[in-house]
């Protein structure tokens, strides 16, 4: 049994029954080496103030729920130990650049908007049956989108994103790498229907590369070099129409 | 159909201060200022070329000046750092390469750059030494 020690969690707290904005909260929490910042929250739950709100699940980076900013930085909270902060105090807030509902539960409504917008699922050239069989692939053709494909939604990457933050019509980080992920796969033919999203101005030319969404992936799913990649393919898609006036995107 | 329920949405002021990584691409992108500037100060040169001899003999003595002196090497600051911090997201920016089958890592990618960047500046200061 590891040594128990204190930590301060300053929490930022919204009642939107009750306040105008927001404030900060502090609690002294006692943790050991092996807890998150999540078993944090929780203890503050349990046997501080029962009123903080927060969301979480499976507490193992898989189901996406727990993004918080520990410090200004967009972090999983289950994935994030207390140990690693101590002695200092840390400051736990919603995550930034969406609508606050109540203390550390954001609206997510805004991204589930886009992420319906990007046709996040495989259009096949055919309609096909179960009794076409198997839509078989070459492990090179799964290693062309499995890494966009590890993406949790868990919205790390447009908590890093000032674009998004500055103006929130830009498509964001994991919309935009969800789209790169299914236009990549060989089973897909969908990328016509995509591209009116690609070329527009908050689509992948909203995005200046600030790079920071790759960086806070807690997946690796590195959404800056999707969306830039997709540049080029915008590129290309607007001088092609030149050359072909009555064939691609008339 | 239940009403939206009421948020509260921050504000982004002074949103720069909030990580280190947006201070790093608000300078890589601000160097690009200076890029445009002499870029504009080489167009004035064009300019007082077309203008006639005294206009170009101007320039050229301009040139000599602390002022140009310390404005160049600004702008060598700022197009090295610029051009470095490029190179380094190119990989981001190029369309999957393959060798031999294989992906070609990143750090490939970066360090071809700086050996394309670092041969051209010598063919170029070669040329200039040669000629000028």
């Amino acid at each position: 049994m590891s040594q128990t020690r204190t930590i301060m969690i300053e929490c930022l707290r919204y009642d939107p029954e009750q306040d105008q904005a927001p404030h900060y909260r502090t609690y002294e929490v006692p943790f050991t080496d092996e807890m998150s910042v999540l078993e944090g929250l929780q203890y503050i739950k349990d046997h501080l103030d029962g009123s903080l709100t927060f969301r979480w699940s499976c507490r193992m980076a898989i189901c996406g729920s727990c993004g918080c900013m520990v410090n200004h930085q967009p972090i999983l909270s289950c994935q994030s130990f207390l140990r690693d902060y101590y002695p200092a105090r840390i400051r736990v807030e919603p995550l930034e650049h969406f609508p606050i509902v109540k203390d550390l539960v954001i609206d997510q409504s805004d991204f589930l908007g886009k992420l319906e917008s990007v046709t996040p699922y495989l259009v096949p050239a055919q309609p096909l049956t179960p009794e076409d069989g198997p839509n078989l692939q070459t492990p090179r053709q799964i290693e062309d989108y499995l890494g966009y494909a590890q993406c949790i939604n868990c919205l790390l990457c447009y908590a890093a994103c000032p674009q998004y933050g500055l103006n929130n019509a830009f498509t964001g980080p994991a919309a935009l790498a969800l789209l790169a992920r299914y236009n990549a796969d060989s089973r897909d033919a969908g990328q016509k229907t995509r591209m009116e999203v690609v070329n527009a101005e908050e689509g992948v030319w909203g995005c200046t590369l600030v790079g920071l969404c790759s960086e806070v992936c807690p997946k690796h799913v590195d959404p800056a070099r999707a969306i830039n990649r997709n540049k080029i393919n915008s590129t290309q898609d607007y001088f092609l129409r030149f050359l072909a006036p009555f064939g691609r995107g008339s | 159909m239940t009403p939206a329920p009421k948020t509260y949405v921050r504000p982004m002021n002074r949103w720069w201060m909030r990580h280190p990584a947006y201070r790093r691409y608000l300078l890589r992108e601000g160097t690009s200022v200076m890029v445009a500037a002499y870029a504009l100060f080489l167009l004035a040169g064009m300019v007082c070329l077309v203008l006639g001899e005294t206009a170009f003999n101007l320039w050229r003595g301009f040139l000599q000046s602390p002022v140009s002196v310390i404005f160049h090497l600004a702008a060598l600051a700022a197009f090295a750092f610029h051009a470095w911090t490029w190179f380094k997201v190119m990989p981001l920016t190029t369309p999957p390469l393959r060798f031999r089958g294989r992906p070609v890592p990143d750090r490939m990618i970066f360090r071809a750059a700086l050996w394309a960047w670092g041969i051209a500046s010598l063919v170029l200061l070669v040329l200039a030494m040669r000629f000028l």
